[in-house]
């Protein structure tokens, strides 16, 4: 009993926020630059806000008319219970009844009215907000994504946004409203006895100190919180995104574990946000109620001077009391206020990172491509000690196919990643019909090409709705000539629904070179000027392979292709081959010139042909 | 909703702390204006300023006491429900990670999460609320119409008329909103699944410039979200309008009814002002109560949720838990299949159909077969993620289904088609396959899957930090990265999907090299009749069937199947040979 009744008091403050002068280090997250950063963050906001602005006016008035009609409503009962209930009165009793009934009616209204209006314009200001931020996601560098986990943005998409999204709907009206009624109150208390307000406001002082205490806290919690639920949110999904490889690894108790300790930081943070978060009602209450002493008190003693009358005092502890409801009400949604800066501050940061390096001013729209592409002295590392490119330069002429082989690790995706420009080269350049692709806008070229990746991503829809990803306006006959060239109709048909089976993401359900199958098929749909298969049959078997080769050359006829493949088969018919290693460009040429060349390329070859001869 | 809260009797003693600081906070409050009353007439009225003083003082204390009393009750309350929440979480994905494989895919990924975060957050806050200020309504509602009672019974009643439509009104329009938002929830699971496919294809979206389509999708998936929530919250919101409707008709009639009354001298002024005043107090707790009913039923809504996943079945793996570990002597990786057939839940298609075959301890086992043939299927099988719907997967002569799955995955090494790595270091990764195994271990299983070196040249060696797909590596050294993961658990059964398909020919030969040095049961999924030609079993799949078993030389000689793909492979390349 008594260890439960400690316990909460022992919940140890998170690590890194305690005290402000401990972190000594870049990370000064001064009072003052916290207040910066929140008025920026409101202001950004407001500016989303701002864009219903006759709205927002509409609902302003009806807080003033509301709170204007909530006053009258008791100053009514006043007059019925002074004119009518004691004096007996005349016969406009009814008449004024119904009058009440209409300001009552009128009260309701004005009120609806403001709610309803008012969640229009933050469910729209909300979903504007996480549509830029999700528009945004599209313009960001690729590396990005490298650096983050996938359930951790989501998290910023939901659960951040959403935070923003709760505290508009109640908060707004009421933040309204209280300033309001706060204005009138402080205006009314002045006329009666400016002494008194005088004394009344000795608290505010402690007030904005003991408010600039808890907010130097409950600001960087509530980002805590939002942060460790962002990582908590990427813990999930990457788990939940391996489950099979916990299952059969059993390794279920070491997922629990990696939760644990995650949902643990989640529940200090969030312990502390909202246990100092509590203390602003408390405060306020306490330091009403002292105000309420000091008016009894040094009014009492007034009194007794004969300074002022007992009335005045009695009429003051109810404005005081009058004084703080609003308050309270205030610092009580400065709960939500703050955990909802908390959200949006981090929906900004991502916002605020750069974009995908903008194309320069001068980049041309392509009205057609040829296909002729060159690389010329291209190098590019991931990180800048080790260059994963190394001076590669070669040329293609369009319509030929190429074929990139070579150790796994050598370059040949990255060569590829630099054509599409989700990367750029740190030195030399590459150009397509002799224009550096730097020139080009990103969305044209890139319209030009068709890709089959590595790891084949379709989409939860239709397997028609997949081929289509390929080109939109592709008409149904289309869709289906495209998966018969790349041999996927054969399965498809078998499934139930065929072509309108649902898939799920990720497309689990059908097997790896299905997917693969699909992908071809996409591409096919595409039409493209340079055709870029890496690895696009790694998982097909030969048999099938062999079937789609028809498709795949015919689909090649005329265009500029780059294959990526570790299969002879499929290599030995490339116009041109290009071997890398480490990096470097080795050799090049055709099958033939290659394997008189008698390199690097004779060996790998020789290697795979000894295997065969087992 | 109930259910959420026997998740608070662990806390139950900090939660009744909150409720009473609340009610001691609340004491003081109610009784200050009768303090001040005794300052005003004991003392000033008297000019005894000592009593001004005393009560002065009293005052003070107990504002002082409230204030304290608050301050606990932030600490109670934030701890009883962080705690709720915490618990309810851990419960929920323990939950989870205990479904089997096939029942956790009845989930979609992105539901699961947002049950796991945005609504135990939702079943928390209400929690939360109701601790700091649920109290105060009933109490002060319920005062209110007592005292309207005793003043005046008639008139006290027509404030009793306006309770029963507001409560009719009040649960017909929870119930509604719970419904309501419950959609909402399920609104918000496609908003993150959306995200999730885009996050997960955003290289292919980039290359096929679908952006604008994806934020098309994106905007139409999130304006439903938009459309649903302004529904349930205009329904939610008329709920204090109308409560102030109602409520205020009932002071017409109280002052209706008053005048009549008091002409006929059955009530005086003062009690009809006495019984306004208290319906007025009643607005004012109501008031609070809109607001209470958009907690209360988003977070019934959410505790819905939350128990459909804590209600679902947990298929084989709860079973398994009570066989414990009787079969301790340990696996040697003799796999059998006994007239097997396969099909998953969500297609009608049977994948495999009446497999048999035989393995011993140690040898190698090769699946070859055309794409969508079942190959994955049927390693599945192996280690439980999926079931057979007739027959038995038998390993060491034990029915799979016999065995504890702990057991029987302890031995085996699995390495899927898809590449599945987790954020952490390259270390970690391979380290992932066996928690306390040691440096050297990693090592060693490194170099054995032939990664060794390629790690050795990244920037930090072993302590490269990965994203979350490994995207700073290539194709083929994420495959041997997996690779070394499997082998570092010292498999009694090592199971290969297609896990060298990106690997150059000199590597993966090296690799299948050391593969054979493995004293384990080896299965490989291959396209490449090089894998396969040293195997000592071959298994071609043809369309879910096993059309033909045995070695290489025999396949050749029997299945016309085989041979095609022999010549699909060979045949030209031989003749250049």
């Amino acid at each position: 009993m008594l260890k439960a009744l400690i316990e909460p008091f022992r919940n140890p403050y998170p690590r890194h926020l305690t005290g402000e002068s401990v972190s000594g280090k870049g990370d000064t997250g001064k009072p003052k630059t916290k207040v910066q950063n929140w008025s920026s963050t409101l202001r950004r906001v407001w500016s989303y806000l701002a864009l219903r602005k006759g709205k927002l006016m509409l609902v302003l008035l009806m807080v003033v008319l509301s709170s204007a009609l909530a006053l009258l409503g008791p100053y009514l009962i006043g007059v019925a219970v002074d004119d009518y209930l004691e004096g007996g009165g005349g016969q406009d009793w009814v008449y004024f009844l119904i009058g009440l009934a209409v300001v009552y009616t009128l009260f309701s209204l004005t009120s609806w009215l403001q709610n309803i209006w008012m969640i229009e314009i933050s469910q729209e200001t909300i979903y504007r907000l996480r549509f830029d931020l999700f528009s945004h996601l599209h313009k960001l560098p690729i590396p990005f994504f490298g650096k983050r986990q996938q359930g951790e943005i989501m998290s910023r998409v939901t659960n951040d946004i959403e935070n923003v999204s709760s505290t508009l709907n109640s908060s707004a009206i009421q933040i309204f409203s209280s300033v309001l009624t706060l204005i009138g109150t402080v205006t009314v208390m002045l006329l009666l006895s400016p002494l008194l307000t005088l004394l009344t406001f000795t608290v505010v002082p402690l007030m904005a100190l003991g408010m600039r205490w808890i907010t130097r806290r409950t600001g960087p919690l509530f980002k805590q919180r939002q942060r460790n639920l962002g990582e908590l949110n990427g813990y999930i999904e990457e788990t939940l995104s391996g489950q099979r490889m916990i299952k059969a690894f059993s390794q279920e108790d070491r997922a629990i574990r990696g939760f644990q300790e995650r949902n643990e930081r989640i529940r200090l943070s969030g312990f502390w946000a909202l246990t100092i978060s509590g203390f602003i009602p408390k405060l306020m209450n306490a330091l009403n109620n002292m105000s309420f002493a000091i008016i009894a008190g040094i009014g009492g003693i007034l009194a007794i001077r004969g300074a002022i009358t007992v009335g005045i005092i009695i009429i003051f502890v109810e404005y005081a009391r009058q004084f703080t409801r609003p308050l309270n009400d205030l610092a009580n949604q400065w709960n939500t206020l703050l955990s909802a800066i908390a959200g949006a501050e981090r929906v900004f940061e991502v916002m605020d990172e750069p974009e995908e390096s903008s194309d320069e001013q001068a980049a041309v729209e392509l009205k057609q491509m040829d296909g002729a592409i060159a690389f010329e002295q291209v190098s590019f590392g991931y990180d800048n000690n080790r260059p994963t490119l190394n001076g590669i330069s070669f040329k293609v002429k369009p319509g030929e196919m190429i074929a990139l082989v070579g150790p796994t690790g050598a370059g040949k995706t990255t060569l590829i990643q630099l054509l599409s420009r989700f990367y750029d080269a740190d030195s030399g350049r590459v150009t397509v019909d002799g224009r550096d692709i730097r020139s080009i806008k990103r969305e044209s070229l890139r319209s030009y090409m068709a890709f089959v990746l590595q790891d084949t991503f379709l989409f939860k829809g239709t397997i028609r709705e997949n081929i289509r990803f390929g080109r939109l306006d592709a008409t149904d006959e289309e869709v289906e000539q495209a998966a018969r060239l790349a041999n996927a109709e054969p399965f498809i048909l078998r499934m139930k629904g065929g072509y309108d089976k649902v898939l799920d993401i990720g497309g689990s359900g059908i097997s790896q070179g299905q997917k693969q199958l699909l992908a071809i098929a996409r591409a096919i749909l595409a039409n493209p000027s340079i055709l870029v298969l890496d690895e696009a049959t790694s998982s097909i078997d030969t048999v099938t392979e062999i079937k789609i080769q028809e498709g795949l050359e015919r689909l090649m006829e005329g265009r500029t292709s780059f294959v990526i493949a570790h299969r002879l088969n499929t290599i030995r018919s490339a116009d041109r081959i290009l071997v890398l290693k480490d990096g470097r460009l080795l050799e090049q040429g055709s099958h033939d010139e290659l394997l008189r060349q008698n390199g690097f390329y004779r060996d790998l070859y020789a290697s795979q042909l000894r295997k065969m001869a087992l | 909703m109930l259910k959420m809260l026997s998740f608070l009797y662990k806390y139950r003693i900090a939660a009744v702390a909150a409720l009473l600081m609340m009610l001691i906070e609340l004491t003081v409050e109610i009784t200050q204006p009768y303090f001040i009353a005794k300052i005003i007439d004991d003392g000033i009225r008297q000019d005894d300023i000592s009593v001004v003083w005393l009560w002065g003082g009293v005052l003070t204390v107990s504002t002082a006491l409230a204030f304290a009393c608050g301050i606990a009750s932030s600490f109670f309350a934030a701890h009883a429900s962080l705690g709720l929440s915490y618990d309810l979480r851990e419960k929920l994905y323990r939950k989870v990670q205990s479904f089997s494989y096939s029942v956790f895919n009845r989930f979609a990924a992105p539901s699961l999460i947002t049950r796991l975060t945005a609504d135990v957050n939702q079943v928390q806050d209400l929690v939360f609320m109701s601790l700091r200020f649920m109290t105060r309504v009933p109490l002060v509602v319920i005062g209110s119409i007592l005292m309207a009672l005793i003043v005046n019974v008639k008139l006290g009643l027509l404030l009793v008329l306006t309770v029963p439509p507001l409560f009719v009104f009040v649960v017909w329009m929870t119930r509604k909103a719970i419904r309501m938002f419950h959609l909402v929830q399920q609104r918000l699971d496609n908003v993150n699944g959306v995200i999730q496919e885009n996050l997960i294809g955003i290289r292919l979206i980039r290359v096929f410039v679908r952006m604008a389509n994806e934020i098309g999708r994106f905007g139409a998936t999130s304006g439903k979200l938009m459309q649903d929530s302004v529904r349930v919250l205009r329904l939610t919101e008329s709920t204090m309008p109308f409560i102030f409707l109602l409520m205020n008709a009932g002071i017409i009639a109280v002052l209706w009814f008053g005048r009549q009354d008091i002409s006929t001298g059955s009530a005086t002024v003062g009690e009809v002002v006495a019984v306004v005043n208290y319906s007025l107090r009643t607005i004012g707790a109501l008031s609070v109560l809109s607001w209470l009913v958009v907690v209360y039923s988003r977070s019934s809504a959410s505790a819905e949720r939350v128990q459909e996943v804590l209600a679902a079945e947990d298929g084989m793996e709860a079973a398994a838990a009570g066989q414990s570990a009787q079969n301790a002597c340990p696996i040697e990786g003799a796999v059998e299949f006994d007239k097997v057939s396969f099909e998953y839940e969500t297609s009608e298609l049977a994948v495999l159909s009446d497999i048999s075959f035989q393995t011993y301890p140690g040898e190698r086992i090769a699946i070859i077969g055309a794409t969508g043939s079942g190959k994955s299927s049927l390693i599945q099988l192996i280690p439980r993620l999926y079931e057979p719907r007739e027959g038995a997967v038998r390993v060491d002569g034990t029915d799979v289904r016999q065995l504890n799955p702990f057991a029987l995955r302890g031995a085996i090494g699995y390495v899927p088609q898809e590449i599945t790595l987790f954020s952490g270091t390259v270390r970690e990764n391979i380290a992932w396959g066996r928690e306390d195994a040691t440096m050297e271990e990693v090592m060693e299983a490194a170099r054995q899957a032939q990664i060794h070196e390629t790690i050795g040249s990244l920037s930090d060696g072993y302590h490269t930090m990965l994203g979350q797909r490994g995207v700073n590596l290539s194709g083929g050294q994420k495959q041997r990265l997996m690779i070394a993961r499997a082998l570092i658990r010292r498999p009694a059964i090592l199971i290969l999907d297609d896990s060298t398909s990106a690997l150059d020919v000199r590597t993966e030969a090296a690799l299948l090299e050391e593969l054979k040095m493995l004293s384990c049961t080896t299965f490989i999924i291959t396209q490449k009749i090089s894998s396969t030609s040293s195997a000592d079993l071959i298994l071609l799949l043809d369309e879910g069937r096993l059309i033909a078993q045995g070695k290489h030389e025999e396949l050749m000689q029997t299945s016309e199947l085989y041979r095609r793909i022999y010549q699909s492979q060979y045949g030209e390349v031989a003749a250049h040979a």
